[in-house]
């Protein structure tokens, strides 16, 4: 009993000194903007105020950013996902000539530095004309994510033992049939997990949003909220705080129901039947 | 583990009897056919939309090219004789390979670690898991600025604790001095990135059999044993990835280092996607940048391919 | 749209990077057709929700005016405008009016055949009723004008606290290098910091230190665009720079704009260096020390010496390739038009400052609270601004020069003050490679 508890406070007080930003973020967004620069720093808010909030969401174009950044990371995601997923159980299960060749290639793509692969992209994309859509950016973003998926995928796809298949397909389920009964259920954490981070990478990207996107319709939060509160001249911390918190909040209340299907028992009750 | 090596097709066993072989053969070259369907989306994506700027990236770094036009003169290999013999191109070499090296070690180690504790039932397991993997939840720019907040020398909290708690006298420079902006890159990259770590890690677990315990638990293996007998080994294929993946991130990362340091204290912080990106927008030189970019390529390359040639043999 | 620069190699060039696109391309649909409909596009970097506010009432006022016009306002970022202009110039795809990017990113894009000479704009406007020589800065190598300042900026500005003054028992505002150095020592206790500079890796320090090379007689080119680093003047600058470390912030090291203002606003430094926004921000942020701040001209070495005004002149330009070039011009005479005009400059009052006449005169410019409240400090910043120079145009006998952008860009007069300044290297040294590296830069 004491060894739990210990071991609880231990962990407990890692899981605080991580989150600290977290905290202090949330506390620099309700001080009122005196109160920010006071020395020594006031480490509650002597002053609650929720103004930053409210001139948010009613002065500014905030949540036409936040839309924007919704349908971007959910198309991207489940574009990627899709793709990586057939790509990854072709990768791992089926054998035929070039397989281990191509996915090297894939990863080999992923080595060149973004902000060389910005300008001939931003071409391609006016030539198709889909410069400054949502669109444009999820192309874009699907450069840089696919690789990840695949190769996360991939070693999912590696982890679940072929026995499981083989015997479906010794029950007379089809190739596909088996990959939709038994290779997917196995997956999901692995989906879920992948999917995540998809999600999470073009919620969060900065430099092809700045780039190829420059129209309030199509700008997404990360560059629309940076565009709108910092210049070089001036750093609007209160605001900016308050942009932060709602930004990050949905993702945080999305993985605490998402994280559910990732504990334990949902992965491995295949392995034990 | 499941198979992995081998022959990279598979042929068939010549030695089988003959009417085996045909059926074999048919059903694994319908079976081919099906894996190709399966990977042509990927195949398609990577032509449209990233072979073309690869070999366009490459096709750039031959040329002397003003970069708001696109215009520019043909020059050959001159880029790359010019920037091998710059010392910028070393130290900035240098400076990369270190914060990779140290942001990377330190993502695995805590990952892990944290990966481990998160999969014990501590309390409020849910909420501590959520915020774990918060830094890796906010944007590189937010998580940049919180940081530099934190940091700041004048209202950041970071130096009011140390001061009231009598570490240091006067406020201390985070960013501004070496080894201190170093330091605070290289940690401030590891907070942002280890619950990626994390993540895939705690996934993994969640598939590891509990009779491999039971079974080293009546072979009387302690936890530590347990970890290296059981987990790690369980753990290896997605580490190899993870590390893999990660390598490659970090060596690139930009958005972090340039808004943290800028590549400062002059260019204690520089690393190589610095020095494209000022290549090809300050100094609008995009010939140059594209051969800084193509020669980072080649490194973090021979750097792949040695480590999955070591992986493999290790595998095996 | 094409343009006379790109025919020749460089348009088989660009045809190749398009061929290949089209080649990969799962269907290669026709550039957009967007002639008819006169949409503008109208980039800037300024973008804080007062300004915007104020931008879109110029907006559906010359919308009004101009029926079958949009314009349609897009913010851009200090950090983002390169790349994203560079994208939009190498596809076409351009805005059609950029505002408040620095005179020397204009002149650059304007040698590089990218813009539309403003001459008829800047007649639209009123000649006369510039500052005398506010467009010398935008007058380009073949006598057209790149384009005009929308408005002044007084970037360094020494601000300064004269109740902290009083304290310490200094009357005037010091005018040299030694009276600043005695003032700043002499307020510099009780947790408050005598100055504040920056030392960053950062533009902001290349750009503060080119005036502080002036303000010791020094230039970085000569009238003949060659390097002139190599002087007494630049030494002197280092070792001031150097001796004003210690009475500023530990973390002057990495300060830019946003916490050079900061640190003065919050009252942590006695004296600031920046441009009028510092009223607005003392106003709203720091009420109490807001009877207590005044600034004066930065002082030089010497009182032989005269002032030099760093101002980046926010500008206004437009592409060439813009589909509404006539559109263009009309709507960016517009945006000088007294009610819109005055509502942009006052959205920060005191940091951009009127180019023209007219504006600075017209009752209704003056009838803002804090320009009210602060005139003597308003009118300075205007003089000083007005007779202000930057590195793309050091003074009014230097020819524009337009590698000024990456000489900035390229961060080497930032380096050369931290190498000095906080490794300590020696300045004979630091400052022959500096002048190479520049060189290597105007060559390049």
């Amino acid at each position: 009993m004491v060894r739990k508890i210990a071991f609880n406070l231990f962990a407990w007080s890692i899981v605080l000194v991580v989150a600290f930003p977290l905290f202090w973020m949330l506390v620099t967004s309700v001080k009122p903007q005196f109160e920010l620069f006071r020395r020594p720093p006031t480490v509650l808010p002597e002053t609650w105020t929720f103004e930053h909030y409210w001139k948010l969401l009613s002065e500014t174009n905030f949540l036409g950013y936040f839309w924007n950044s919704v349908i971007l990371s959910t198309t991207t995601t489940i574009v990627v996902v899709a793709i990586a997923t057939l790509g990854s159980y072709s990768l791992v299960r089926f054998r035929y000539r070039g397989r281990e060749s191509l996915a090297f290639l894939v990863l080999f793509t992923y080595l060149l530095p973004s902000v060389v692969l910005i300008l001939p992209l931003y071409l391609m994309l006016v030539q198709l004309g889909l410069s400054n859509t949502i669109t444009s950016l999820v192309i874009a973003y699907t450069t840089f994510a696919l690789p990840y998926a695949l190769w996360l995928l991939r070693s999912f796809m590696a982890g679940i033992p072929e026995d499981l298949e083989s015997a479906a397909l010794v029950d007379g389920a089809s190739r596909l049939g088996a990959f939709w009964d038994v290779i997917l259920p196995q997956l999901l954490p692995g989906i879920i997990s992948t999917a995540l981070f998809t999600f999470i990478l073009s919620w969060n990207e900065y430099l092809y949003a700045l780039v190829l996107v420059n129209s309030d319709e199509a700008r997404p939060l990360t560059t629309g909220v940076m565009n709108m509160l910092i210049s070089s001249f001036n750093i609007e911390w209160s605001l900016l705080m308050a942009a932060s918190v709602m930004m990050s909040v949905p993702l945080i209340v999305v993985f605490a129901f998402l994280q559910s299907y990732l504990t334990r028992g949902f992965g491995a009750g295949g392995v034990k039947g | 583990m499941p198979k992995q090596v081998g022959p990279p097709d598979g042929q068939p066993d010549p030695e089988r009897h003959i009417m085996a072989m045909q059926k074999q053969t048919l059903l694994e070259r319908r079976y081919s056919m099906l894996g190709l369907l399966l990977i042509a989306p990927t195949v398609l994506v990577f032509c449209a939309v990233i072979v073309y700027p690869l070999i366009s990236a490459i096709y750039l770094s031959l040329f002397k090219i003003f970069t708001p036009t696109l215009e520019g003169t043909w020059v050959g290999l001159d880029n790359y004789r010019e920037l091998l013999t710059k010392g910028e191109f070393w130290t900035s070499l240098r400076t990369n390979l270190i914060w990779t090296v140290g942001t990377l070690s330190l993502q695995i180690i805590f990952g892990v670690g944290m990966a481990l504790v998160l999969h014990q039932n501590i309390w409020f397991r849910s909420l501590a898991r959520s915020l774990i993997l918060f830094p890796y939840f906010i944007s590189t720019v937010v998580a940049v600025l919180v940081w530099k907040w934190l940091f700041n020398d004048l209202y950041g909290i970071l130096n009011h604790f140390m001061m009231s708690a009598g570490l240091i006298e006067f406020p201390i420079d985070y960013l501004g001095t070496m080894p201190n902006a170093m330091i605070s890159v290289i940690l401030v990259g590891a907070w942002k990135y280890f619950p990626f770590v994390v993540i895939a890690v705690l996934a993994r677990l969640q598939s590891i059999p509990d009779q491999l315990y039971e079974a080293a638990r009546i072979d009387g293996a302690g936890p530590i044993a347990r970890f290296f007998d059981v987990t790690l080994p369980q753990l290896r294929e997605v580490l190899v990835v993870i590390i893999l993946l990660r390598a490659i991130w970090d060596f690139k990362e930009f958005d972090l280092i340039f808004l943290l340091t800028g590549g400062g204290p002059v260019t204690s912080t520089q690393t190589l996607p610095l020095v494209v990106y000022k290549e090809a927008f300050s100094l609008n030189q995009m010939g140059m940048a594209a051969a800084y970019a193509v020669i980072m390529m080649l490194i973090m390359l021979v750097f792949m391919l040695l480590y999955m040639r070591r992986t493999r043999t290790e595998g095996s | 749209m094409n343009k006379p620069s790109m025919i020749g190699k460089s348009i088989s060039r660009r045809g190749a990077l398009q061929g290949m696109a089209a080649a990969t391309a799962v269907a290669a649909i026709p550039m957009r057709a967007s002639a008819q409909d006169a949409t503008l596009r109208w980039w800037s970097p300024q973008g804080a929700p007062a300004q915007v506010a104020a931008y879109q009432a110029q907006i559906a006022e010359f919308e009004a005016a101009n029926p079958g016009i949009k314009v349609v306002f897009e913010t851009t970022s200090d950090e983002g405008y390169a790349p994203q202009l560079a994208a939009a110039f190498s596809s076409g795809e351009v805005p059609d009016i950029v505002t408040h990017l620095p005179s020397f990113a204009t002149q650059s894009y304007y040698a590089n055949g990218l813009l539309e000479p403003f001459n008829d704009v800047i007649e639209a406007i009123g000649v006369d009723d510039f500052y005398p020589g506010a467009n010398d800065v935008f007058k380009a190598a073949d006598g057209n004008y790149a384009g005009t300042g929308i408005g002044n900026s007084a970037a360094n500005m020494l601000w300064l606290r004269t109740d902290l003054m009083e304290e310490a028992g200094i009357a005037e505002a010091p005018t040299t290098w030694d009276e600043l150095r005695t003032a700043c020592q002499a307020m510099q206790k009780g947790g408050i910091y005598g100055a504040v500079l920056p030392y960053g890796r950062n533009s902001m320090t290349t750009l503060i230190f080119v005036g502080v090379i002036h303000q010791a007689g020094g230039q970085v080119f000569d009238t003949d665009l060659n390097v002139n680093l190599d002087t007494q003047a630049t030494r002197d600058a280092l070792e001031f720079y150097a001796s004003m470390r210690e009475l500023c912030p530990p973390g002057a090291t990495n300060y830019s704009w946003g916490e050079a203002i900061t640190a003065f606003v919050s009252g942590a430094t006695a004296t600031g260096i920046y441009t009028g926004r510092v009223l607005g921000n003392v106003n709203a942020q720091n009420p109490p020390i807001a009877d207590f701040i005044t600034c004066v001209t930065y002082p030089t070495k010497s009182a032989d010496i005269p002032t030099w005004t760093f101002n980046d002149f926010p500008s206004v330009f437009i592409p060439k390739q813009s589909r509404n070039i006539d559109a263009a011009k009309a709507f960016a005479a517009s945006l000088f038009n007294p009610p819109g005009y005055i509502q942009q400059l006052h959205a920060a009052p005191g940091h951009v400052l009127p180019v023209l006449k007219s504006i600075n005169n017209n009752p209704l410019y003056q009838a803002n609270e804090i320009i009210q409240k602060y005139p003597a400090e308003v009118e300075l910043m205007s003089q000083a601004a007005a007779g202000g120079f930057n590195l793309g145009y050091e003074s009014e006998n230097h020819p524009s020069n337009e590698k000024a952008g990456e000489v900035v860009g390229s961060g080497v007069i930032a380096d050369m003050v931290q190498r000095v300044v906080l490794n300590g290297e020696n300045p004979d040294q630091v400052i022959g490679e500096t002048t190479t590296a520049i060189e290597n830069i105007m060559n390049g």
